[in-house]
């Protein structure tokens, strides 16, 4: 009899915890772990300080490759699932090529989110998810003087401390729905603003975004409301959304993100979903949540990696108080790690 | 001398189109789109206006509105191609930059001296008449509102369908001989006895405008609309005040076209409420962006309990839904979590839950809800002559599979009339050149469909088409990136000496060399073993899901055994046909 073969999808930290689990508890087992970008496992939450050069490239990384040999995951680098037949038990590379899977775990994580309204804008914005995009910004960001964050998420906080430790003007626009997860209110912009106009950061409250235009190769015209200005760079910073799109086809549950149980099952014998790709009900906020967070994924990771075993273990779900914020119901978990 | 055409009725011939040209079979009205596409690639834009009209009589209609099924198997959207192609949209460019000439199709037999009464003028009840008007039978159509459309007219917002479009088609159909009554609603205003005694056969294709309810405490509050009501005022002209905040409860077309017209209207807040989850949506993808891009939310996973308010509607209670086993129309069932309600305010709700046909006044067996009963494939009812299509026999379709339903009716009634078929389905074979599409075309983007920009300038009124059409330079471009998969390109495995030069030039993997072939019982190709040993080879074939008929094997072939024959399902009109 062939030797069970475990798929995890995805080398974030839920990924990475959900493959150790499974060699750790199931050794005789082959476990393949696929990631899409090249870079080995790093924290996304240091990028901005990479960018801003206070850390050096290793400083982010978390494992190197040799440590998965070690562990005897089979480490598949660069590579990207398109599809996945949960029927077949088959997942479709982008090269073409077909893996089949007794269990399957997916980890993919999720991608910067632009609302609908400013997609017209995304060729000329840029985000920051992967240490490829940090390079992006780190090439780019020498030429120019003026950068606009668009948005209002805890990575445009701390791009905006990184930028104005490179010496930058920074404006920064914030609008009451991209103040993800939270809706921003008077009194907390009040709060907001205050604190990044000490730090002579210029911001514009619930305007109007009426055009973008790029003027030269580090110029964009800005329209917001009656405002007209230059900027080198503009940074979109919605939160993100689960990466699920590639599974559109594939019959698999699709919410937000992909939507389990509370053991992270799909419905689907053998496929779990965990990290913040998994969309899971939470009794407490009468509502979907998707869980964001490092330590949050790794917990998520070794559930999903143990009920793939054969336990039916429920997910830990955050206590009420961890999703109530200046009053206000939330229904993710990561604001409050930062 | 030109070549031959063979027309084949034979099932190895239905089988390879049904595989091989996804989008057309996927069009319930078989339109043959890679022809009307490479039509327009040519800018023969008024030939392919006609390529569609033979197929679907509302071309620049469907242009628009169209559910767009054929988008859905489109190889260019397989896993690693891209997206599919814009289909709909170059429909409607050649609706709109064709000469503006009108396209009525006279009598193509002579009369057969019978009559058939049409009672509703919706797109299955017009596509039936025109069909029956063309084919030599005398149709009077009968419509209770006071213009001719049914659903186009008074379900469809003038923003996403403007009336000028829908009245030049309509014209077109109408222009064929048919006769139009208005303002008469059979079963009240006349009885369906005299219209029976009157004509050799009666088509009801009356549709559906009753709409669902939710059956929940709040429902007939002041402040709750239904749907299609609210629709079919818009459509009329009205202007309902709906106030700050609005909720749409439902999940099709009409829901999204109440939740735009409701910003339209002055709403600052809108929001659809979905049972299931956005990727259940049958709605277009196009139409959810840009709705999102217009502010409307999308809430997902939810059912409506009740709706709250104290004589005017102050708010709806909800409880979360979880997704289950997946029903046989691949949406999934889903059921409510006890104890997760929670309330969303607001000050106008609208129920756009769909709508079912409506009784009235007629002879014939009826089904527990009072209608008239009908085989759905003979379209017949327990009387003779007397016949149902469109809607009201299928419950609400779209508009495409209206047409198709019609155009299928007219074709039993004119059988059952005369014993003689009139339009039959074939396969047209013809051999033809070698195209000049290039392997490039394959990684053109999908050419999206300008709009009214800034968003903001769409509200300025109800009527404004919010989609502006592809200019020809974009038309062009989108039609490049069919792959035209009604061309195939076959090897004469007699003449073939295996230089393998064709597979040296090959873009893709399309061509392969094989041990064996499989085929069905009816002698179709289904599927072949491919091999990468020499000794075991026994056929080399282009696999024409793969090919992307840019011709490079056809002019590497040092012996020229390699053909290419246009194939394409169309109707003949049959020779026995009077």
């Amino acid at each position: 009899m062939s030797e069970e073969h475990f798929v995890v999808i995805g080398n974030g930290p839920a990924g990475n915890q959900a493959a150790q689990t499974l060699k750790e508890k199931a050794p005789e087992a082959r476990v393949t772990l696929i990631s899409k970008e090249r870079e080995g496992y790093y924290k996304p939450c240091l990028l901005p300080e990479y960018m801003a050069g206070k850390i050096s490239e290793d400083q982010i990384y978390l494992s190197t490759v040799d440590a998965y040999k070690e562990k005897g995951i089979k480490l598949r680098s660069g590579q990207e699932v398109v599809d996945v037949k949960p029927r077949r038990r088959e997942i479709v590379l982008d090269h073409k090529e077909v893996l089949r899977f007794d269990g399957l775990i997916l980890a993919v994580g999720g991608r910067p989110r632009i609302p609908e309204p400013l997609l017209v804008f995304r060729d000329l914005m840029m985000t920051l998810k992967t240490l490829e995009d940090a390079k992006t910004w780190i090439e780019k960001i020498s030429r120019v003087d003026r950068v606009l964050i668009i948005g209002g998420d805890l990575t445009s906080l701390a791009v905006t401390k990184a930028l104005i430790a490179l010496g930058k003007e920074v404006y920064f626009m914030l609008d009451e729905n991209a103040f993800w997860p939270l809706r921003c209110n008077d009194d907390m912009f009040q709060d907001v603003s205050d604190r990044l106009s000490k730090r002579g950061v210029k911001t514009f409250y619930n305007c109007k975004l009426n055009s973008m235009a790029q003027r030269s190769e580090h110029a964009v015209e800005v329209r917001v409301g009656d405002d007209i200005f230059e900027a080198g760079l503009i940074g979109a910073f919605f939160g993100l959304v689960p990466n699920v799109g590639f599974l559109a086809r594939s019959g698999l549950p699709l919410d937000r993100g992909l939507l389990v149980n509370e053991t992270l099952n799909t419905g689907f014998e053998g496929i779990y979903a965990t990290g913040d790709c998994a969309q899971v009900f939470h009794p407490e906020i009468r509502d979907y949540w998707v869980s964001i967070g490092h330590d949050n994924a790794k917990a998520l990771g070794r559930t999903a990696a143990l009920n793939l075993l054969g336990e039916r273990r429920p997910v830990d779900v955050a206590t009420e108080s961890l999703f109530d914020v200046q009053g206000i119901k939330v229904n993710t978990s990561w604001w409050m790690e930062f | 001398m030109p070549n031959p055409v063979i027309y084949s009725k034979e099932p190895e011939d239905f089988y390879y189109m049904d595989v091989n040209v996804p989008c057309q079979s996927a069009c319930p009205a078989l339109t043959n789109i890679p022809a009307y596409i490479r039509a327009l690639y040519e800018e023969n834009f008024g030939r392919s206006y006609e390529i569609n009209r033979m197929a679907n009589i509302f071309p620049g209609v469907l242009g628009r509105i169209c559910s767009r099924p054929c988008e859905a198997k489109c190889r260019h959207g397989e896993a690693e191609l891209g997206r599919p192609v814009n289909i709909c949209h170059i429909k409607r460019s050649a609706a709109d930059l064709r000469d503006r000439v009108s396209s009525s199709v006279k009598r193509i037999f002579s009369p057969t001296g019978k009559s058939v009464a049409v009672i509703g003028s919706g797109p299955a009840g017009l596509a039936a008449a025109h069909d029956l008007s063309t084919i030599g039978f005398s149709v009077t159509v009968f419509e209770a509102l006071d213009h001719p459309g049914g659903m186009l007219r008074y379900g469809i917002p003038e923003f996403r369908l403007p009336r000028e479009i829908l009245a030049t088609e309509i014209d077109q159909i109408l222009g064929s001989g048919i006769t139009l009554k208005t303002g008469i609603k059979v079963g009240t205003d006349v009885p369906m006895e005299d219209l029976m005694t009157g004509h050799d056969a009666v088509l009801v294709s009356t549709g559906c405008y009753e709409p669902n309810q939710l059956n929940i405490p709040g429902e007939t509050m002041p402040g709750v609309y239904s749907g299609l009501q609210f629709m079919m005022d818009i459509c009329a002209g009205q202007m309902p005040d709906l106030g700050k905040r609005v909720l749409v409860l439902g999940a099709g077309f009409t829901a999204f076209d109440c939740v735009r017209s409701a910003l339209r209207l002055g709403a600052e807040e809108v929001a659809v409420c979905l049972r299931r989850t956005e990727e259940d949506l049958t709605v277009t993808e196009d139409e959810i962006f840009e709705t999102k891009r217009e502010g409307v939310k999308i809430h997902s996973l939810m059912v409506s309990r009740r709706i709250m308010g104290n004589g005017v509607v102050e708010g709806v209670e909800f409880m979360r839904t979880r997704p289950g086993e997946l029903r046989p129309d691949g949406k999934s069932e889903v059921t409510p979590i006890e104890g997760s309600e929670f309330t969303l305010p607001t000050d106008a709700v609208i129920v756009a839950t769909g709508q079912r046909p409506q009784p009235f006044d007629t002879p014939g067996d009826k089904n527990n809800h009072g209608l008239l009963q009908a085989d759905s494939a003979s379209f017949r009812t327990s009387l003779p002559g007397l016949y149902v299509t469109g809607d009201y026999l299928t419950g609400p379709s779209t508009v495409i599979e209206a047409v198709a339903m019609g155009r299928k009716a007219a074709e039993r009634i004119a059988r059952d009339l005369t014993d003689q078929p009139f339009r039959e389905k074939v396969v047209r074979l013809e051999d033809t050149l070698i195209t000049d599409r290039q392997r490039a075309w394959d990684f053109l983007p999908r050419q999206e469909m300008p709009t009214i920009e800034p968003v903001e300038d769409r509200f300025t009124g109800m009527t404004g088409e919010v989609e502006t059409g592809y200019s020809p330079d974009l038309a062009e471009t989108e039609s490049k990136r069919c792959y035209l998969c009604y061309l195939h390109y076959e090897i004469d495995l007699n003449r073939c000496i295996y230089c393998r030069y064709c597979i040296d030039v090959a873009p893709r993997d399309c061509i392969k060399l094989v041990d064996r072939i499989e085929t069905n019982t009816s002698g179709a190709i289904t599927g072949f073993e491919e091999t990468s040993n020499w000794e075991d080879v026994n056929a080399i074939v282009i696999d024409n899901t793969r090919c992307i008929r840019c011709g490079e094997c056809m002019r590497v072939c040092p012996v020229d055994c390699i053909s290419v024959t246009r194939v394409e399902l169309t109707e003949r009109m049959n020779e026995k046909g009077i």
